[in-house]
């Protein structure tokens, strides 16, 4: 199929395995999907610690189900990814613990504290899911076919993160200081989350053009700030007056002042430049090697012949 | 030789099991997938597997999840409004759904 032919076809999952696509597609396809699982891992390694740092049992549970769920959206994904036969999930997780892969700008930070939890578990979760909700029309059909999954488990870790923030809301007067502290640490890397405005984002009308993606970062952050800005007053979270983000008359959300974040920082972290973010992707891989002996165990079993081992992990 | 037979109804949707033919081989069970199940109801595309390469695993032979009371893992076992996001109201509605269904298929 050439690349004209898949610009006037574009639509909601309109391609799939049995397509020939063009080079041009399956690459930019790749380094999406690619970014998307390389970001469900390195997030699920940022909540790990809390698994054990829960104040409770029932914290415990929902942090290490939620820590499952991830490892097993980053597995969707690249499989997704293996797909467009541009890349091997071995070669993305290497690339991945070489700090070669890319992903999110909020993972790369660390996290410490439980009054932090919710600044990834519900506002960085939320604003992956409004992206990934637009994802379902993906035109790369196995893109899509994962969103569907995901998004049907994303919405207890959204809702999971607003009962921890709404628990530190209306608990002790320390309790709120530590949310506010986080919040003021946080919003701006959340801001960030969208990028840049889409004049400065480089892959965005490719992607459009061959329905890769439906909606731009602009449209995205839009949403993402009408819904969470009130949320986060709810609970009585004082927004930061930087950087500063302006209404319409309609009170709408519309802009975030761009002067105001750190992008420096930001695209230091798009290299994987970032020291607190090497710091992750080291942890990651030192993680990674100390397991080697699981897969390795599991490809001699495979070795042996068909039904001589078990499959890994889950979905 | 017996091969499974997964109908697409149309571009974009999931491959669903939807019966089985009997073949020589890949090329004759192609052909009669086409015929037995892909005549009447409109189809994008068929996927023809050999029946031995399909491993089966079923409840008696394992504990599925879904049986048990994991109430943690569902959205709606937290008690905040979902409605403030739109994606987030149907991943709950979606979830509570197959809640209720539990034990019923």
């Amino acid at each position: 199929m050439d690349i004209e032919t898949v610009k006037a076809r574009a639509g909601p999952r309109e391609f799939g395995r049995a397509d020939d696509m063009p080079e041009e597609y399956r690459e930019a396809a790749t380094r999406m999907l690619q970014f998307h699982a390389n970001s469900e891992i390195m997030g699920a390694y940022l909540e790990k610690p809390f698994i054990r740092q829960s104040p409770s049992v029932d914290r415990k549970l929902a942090f290490s189900a939620k820590v499952q769920d991830e490892i097993g959206h980053g597995q969707l994904l690249y499989r997704a990814a293996e797909a467009l036969g541009v890349k091997t999930r071995e070669e993305m997780l290497d690339e991945l613990a070489r700090g070669d892969g890319k992903f999110l700008n909020c993972f790369h930070y660390e996290m410490t504290d439980w009054a932090e939890t919710p600044m990834i578990a519900f506002f960085v979760d939320g604003a992956a899911m409004k992206r990934q909700a637009t994802l379902k029309q993906s035109s790369w059909t196995p893109y899509a076919h994962a969103m569907d999954k995901i998004c049907f488990e994303e919405g207890f870790h959204v809702k999971h993160g607003e009962d921890i923030m709404r628990e530190l809301a209306t608990g002790s007067r320390k309790e709120q200081r530590l949310l506010q502290e986080a919040f003021d640490e946080w919003w701006p890397r959340i801001l960030q989350f969208f990028g840049p405005t889409d004049d400065r984002s480089t892959h965005h009308d490719f992607a459009a053009d061959v329905g890769l993606k439906t909606m731009t970062n602009d449209e995205l952050r839009n949403q993402f700030l009408n819904a969470y800005v009130p949320k986060a007053r709810k609970y009585g979270l004082e927004i930061p007056d930087e950087p500063r983000i302006r209404t319409d008359e309609d009170g709408e959300y519309y802009e975030v002042v761009e002067a105001d974040l750190d992008w420096d920082e930001f695209f230091a972290i798009a290299k994987n430049e970032y020291p607190e973010g090497l710091d992750q992707i080291d942890g990651r891989a030192t993680a990674r090697e100390a397991v080697a002996w699981v897969r390795d165990s599991l490809t001699e079993a495979d070795a042996g012949g068909p039904g001589a081992t078990a499959s890994a992990g889950g979905d | 030789m017996r091969w499974e037979v997964f109908r697409q109804a149309k571009r974009g949707d999931y491959h669903k099991h939807c019966g089985d033919v009997h073949a020589p081989d890949r090329e004759m069970a192609t052909l009669f997938a086409q015929i037995q199940h892909g005549r009447r109801m409109t189809t994008e595309s068929l996927w023809v597997v050999p029946s031995e390469e399909v491993t089966e695993i079923d409840a008696d032979d394992t504990a599925f999840g879904g049986r048990t009371d994991k109430a943690y893992r569902w959205a709606t076992a937290y008690n905040v409004d979902a409605s403030f996001a739109q994606e987030v109201a149907d991943s709950e509605e979606e979830q509570a759904e197959v809640e209720q269904s539990r034990g019923d298929d």
